[in-house]
């Protein structure tokens, strides 16, 4: 059984630092798997899963050693096109992810690319704005909402591509106790369905889903003790 | 002392479409006030309203007695320093250092004023090896802590601050909130927007519930 | 009772299209005012925000008469108006010249802002119903997003020099010039870091995953918009053929 994510020895550093800011991670996440990591804000969460994801070092450069494989495969030697059919990332910050002049093109927009059929789109765009409890937002500009709703929205959109992978970048930050309920509730249903979590976050509540919790600190990976 | 009044305070985006709606509202200098409330009540509308960077559709904002529709916002500043929720809208600088210090270089201070009233702050904050490093740079946290450094920089008698542990992880926070706690005892009172709960708990005298545009309760601790 | 119409975002380009082709094709001031009149008619049928419309014009005004001055002081034919010593600063065919091109620009700008009364992602669609490849279609729409996320970041940067206490209307010319050309390279750095993280946001939405792409969204022309676009055509080069073998 192939794992969905694995990483051997991993270390990197970008181009403008000096110090490598992951140093020597290993991990291996099982398929069907929550696994969180958390750490001081700095220490090169994001960065991680930027790298699990291609973003780096497709679009992002930087000096990597070791290496991160996707279902067996090295992320350097697929394509982000192909990595976007199965591994989803939603960023923290709902700004630079909402782009679409209504709620229905931006969550519309991941499956039209997955060249998914019309029919299908619809069904999923409604049932994902009802996990999010958005329905009535549906015709509104992404700009007019507010933070915690527009990350509710980019929540949605990265859901409606269905990936096998999701990773989840600090998502409730700005997201209020209710809706903090949803995520925690959409979290456990794609456990579930099989699908593999990876996520970054403080809030205890959301770490508690985790199987399992890691704690990056000077570039390398260990258990997390409360 | 009323230093901040709302009356009968609405405010609209679009016609027909109200974010706050008849708010009667009477703000203390020395407490801390949290302001709470779900996503799109309202909450960060009535921050800047609040702070006169939005003008109400109808009603009337008073800082200090004075109404604030005939105050700029750079007057308004003098008194109460804003944080935005994205920390990112305070940066227009290239260095961490040269963000701190900009306003009062451009003010003419004097250079040792400004040098240790920059170091102050970039210890109070953690961020002296980030001295040189580009503000839009900078991790998240990083970000929020050296948004609200800049706010500090004027030595402001009043504080709003909009979501201000977005991205702090627990022991950051910890840290916020003793650096609010010791403004509270120089005399500097504060506005709060938050749904975190422990953080508002921690610090708050006075909270407020906000629900679509109106208050909902108005509870003193 | 009156059935609203709603009209597809490609039968807007034609007007647009026909419309300016018209204001820049057409010579006399008069046909010209029709022709603004006309615009201003239709946009207000496609309940434009003219408001907004004006006080883009009324920014650009300054540049417009600037021009307008520059053509005029340039045409040298005609009865002179007005002259200092050899110079013929204003003749009659050089007022006729600058008027023309400001209604021309007017024109262009009022036209241009029927299309808005259409979403980004409507246009895109119809553009790509027409043949043009979707890349190059949603490409041109983000750059059209990407002029607002550059004023966002202007406006947001104003008011934060504002909240620290810079009092940017009561200082002087020279200080307000140092102070814009010094926070011109971290704004323009803002946006295009912004808009990288929004490239990479759209990568990892799948875009380009595949050769082609499947659309939520499909417009579907009715008997008014071929009606309509008909009518503009045939307007148009009904007009402009007269103006021609005037």
């Amino acid at each position: 059984m192939i794992n969905p994510i694995e990483i051997n020895d991993l270390y990197f550093r970008y181009i403008t630092s000096t110090d490598y800011i992951l140093n020597g991670i290993n991990l291996t996440v099982s398929k069907g798997e929550i696994l969180a990591i958390t750490g001081l804000s700095g220490m090169g969460k994001s960065t991680l899963l930027n790298i699990i994801c291609g973003i780096i070092p497709h679009i992002r450069k930087g000096d990597i050693k070791g290496e991160a494989r996707l279902w067996g495969r090295d992320i350097k030697d697929l394509k982000i096109a192909d990595i976007s059919k199965r591994v989803g990332i939603v960023f923290q910050d709902p700004d630079i992810q909402l782009f679409s002049p209504t709620v229905e093109d931006e969550i519309a927009f991941g499956p039209e690319n997955l060249m998914v059929e019309r029919e299908e789109i619809g069904r999923r765009i409604e049932n994902v704005l009802k996990i999010v409890q958005m329905e009535d937002y549906r015709y509104e500009n992404p700009n007019n909402l507010s933070g915690g709703q527009k990350q509710l929205i980019a929540i949605a959109a990265v859901l409606a591509m269905e990936p096998d992978i999701l990773l989840l970048d600090e998502i409730t930050s700005q997201i209020d106790d209710y809706g903090k309920e949803r995520i925690k509730g959409i979290i456990l249903n794609l456990k579930e369905n099989g699908k593999t979590i990876v996520l970054v976050d403080h809030n205890r509540d959301i770490l508690k889903l985790a199987d399992r919790i890691l704690e990056l600190k000077n570039g390398k990976l260990s258990i997390k003790g409360w | 002392m009323d230093f901040i009044e709302l009356k009968d305070l609405y405010f609209e985006y679009k016609r027909g479409k109200p974010i706050i709606e008849n708010i009667n509202l009477k703000i203390n200098k020395y407490e801390i006030t949290a302001i709470l409330g779900p996503n799109g009540s309202g909450k960060t509308t009535l921050g800047k309203l609040m702070m006169g960077i939005l003008k109400p559709t109808k009603g009337q904002v008073n800082i200090s007695n004075m109404n604030s529709s005939n105050m700029t916002l750079a007057e308004i500043s003098s008194k109460i320093g804003y944080l935005f929720q994205n920390p990112e809208k305070h940066f227009f600088c290239n260095t961490v250092e040269e963000e701190l210090g900009f306003a009062l270089r451009f003010n003419g201070q004097d250079v040792d004023y400004i040098n240790r009233r920059v170091e102050e702050l970039l210890i109070l904050f953690q961020l002296e090896d980030k001295k040189g490093n580009c503000p839009l740079l900078l991790s998240q946290g990083e970000k929020q802590r050296l948004a609200i450094a800049t706010i500090l920089i004027n030595n402001p008698e009043y504080l709003i601050l909009d979501e201000p542990t977005t991205g702090l992880d627990s022991h950051r926070k910890s840290v916020l909130i003793n650096i609010l706690k010791e403004l509270t005892k120089k005399g500097i009172g504060m506005t709060i927007i938050s749904h975190d709960h422990f953080f508002i708990k921690e610090l708050s005298h006075r909270r407020i519930g906000i629900h679509r545009g109106e208050i909902i309760y108005d509870k003193r601790s | 009772m009156t059935k609203e119409v709603k009209l597809d975002p490609r039968t807007k380009l034609v007007i647009v299209l026909c419309i300016s082709t018209l204001g820049i094709a057409v010579r006399d001031i008069i046909s010209l005012l029709l022709i603004l009149t006309l615009a201003l008619t239709i946009s207000i049928i496609f309940k434009v925000n003219l408001k907004k419309s004006f006080n883009k014009i009324k920014r650009l005004l300054y540049l417009i008469i600037v021009i307008a001055i520059i053509q005029s002081i340039f045409s040298s034919e005609g009865d002179i108006i007005l002259s200092v010593g050899r110079v013929m600063l204003l003749t009659i065919n050089g007022l006729e010249k600058s008027f023309q091109f400001i209604l021309r620009i007017i024109i262009v700008i009022i036209s241009a802002t029927i299309i808005t009364s259409s979403s980004s992602r409507e246009i895109v669609q119809g553009l790509v119903q027409w043949g043009l490849p979707y890349d190059i279609a949603f490409m041109v729409a983000l750059g059209i997003r990407f002029l607002p996320l550059l004023t966002e970041e202007i406006k947001d940067s104003l008011i934060a020099i504002q909240l620290r206490g810079i009092e940017i209307r009561k200082i002087s010319i020279r200080k307000r010039i140092s102070l814009y050309s010094h926070i011109f390279t971290p704004i323009l750095a803002g946006t295009i870091l912004k808009a990288e993280k929004l490239s990479t946001a759209i990568e990892m939405r799948g875009f380009r995953a595949y050769d082609s792409r499947t659309s939520y969204l499909v417009l579907k022309m009715s008997k008014w918009d071929y009606l309509i676009i008909f009518i503009s055509i045939a307007f148009t080069s009904f007009y402009g053929i007269i103006c021609i073998f005037r």
